[in-house]
């Protein structure tokens, strides 16, 4: 159980740095896509920690794929978008 | 029954990784720009990590089958992937 427990401690983490190092990129070159990608990956470390605190053995009975939705939904609007205003 | 409606989420989570990493990977060849290379191993790893959710909780049932470990590694070789490449390639711009 430990080693679960570690891990998933850490790969929140991850996902949270990822999301910060994202958002500077987006302050410097002001492209969305980057400020999008990096509330994909908050949602996805949230939903991360939610799994790890909460101890649940089944990800599917707690609702918490609806974070993993919403942040692959962000990551699918955000490419939609910058494909659009490039043909534009 | 209750478990349609999460497999198909992350049958699409699955779909939208992997067309992800597919579209980085071309936009990198392309431009060659190093971030989109780690930008797309990492979405590579998530779709694994969304590949071996499925498998796990939908074709083979959990308490036979158990893959939380090799889902949390492909997370976790997501993050470090991502976090190396804004790490490295940034200190080198």
């Amino acid at each position: 159980m430990t080693l679960y427990d570690f891990l998933s401690g850490a790969v929140a983490f991850g996902f949270f740095t990822c999301s910060l190092f994202l958002m500077r990129y987006w302050r410097r070159s002001r492209d969305e896509l980057f400020l999008t990608f990096a509330l994909a990956f908050v949602l996805l470390g949230v939903g991360q920690t939610i799994l790890a605190l909460a101890n649940i053995p089944t990800e599917e009975r707690g609702s918490i794929y609806l974070f993993r939705l919403a942040a692959f939904l962000l990551i699918l609007f955000a490419i939609y978008r910058k494909n659009r205003a490039a043909r534009n | 029954m209750g478990a349609v409606f999460p497999t198909i989420v992350y049958v699409l989570c699955f779909l939208t990784s992997a067309c992800c990493a597919w579209l980085l990977g071309r936009s990198y060849r392309r431009s060659q720009v190093r971030l989109l290379m780690w930008s797309s191993i990492c979405f590579g790893f998530l779709a694994l990590n969304n590949l071996l959710l499925v498998l796990d909780l939908a074709v083979w049932p959990q308490p036979e089958v158990d893959l939380r470990l090799p889902r949390l590694l492909m997370a976790m070789a997501a993050v470090v992937s991502l976090l190396w490449g804004f790490i490295w390639d940034v200190e080198e711009e």
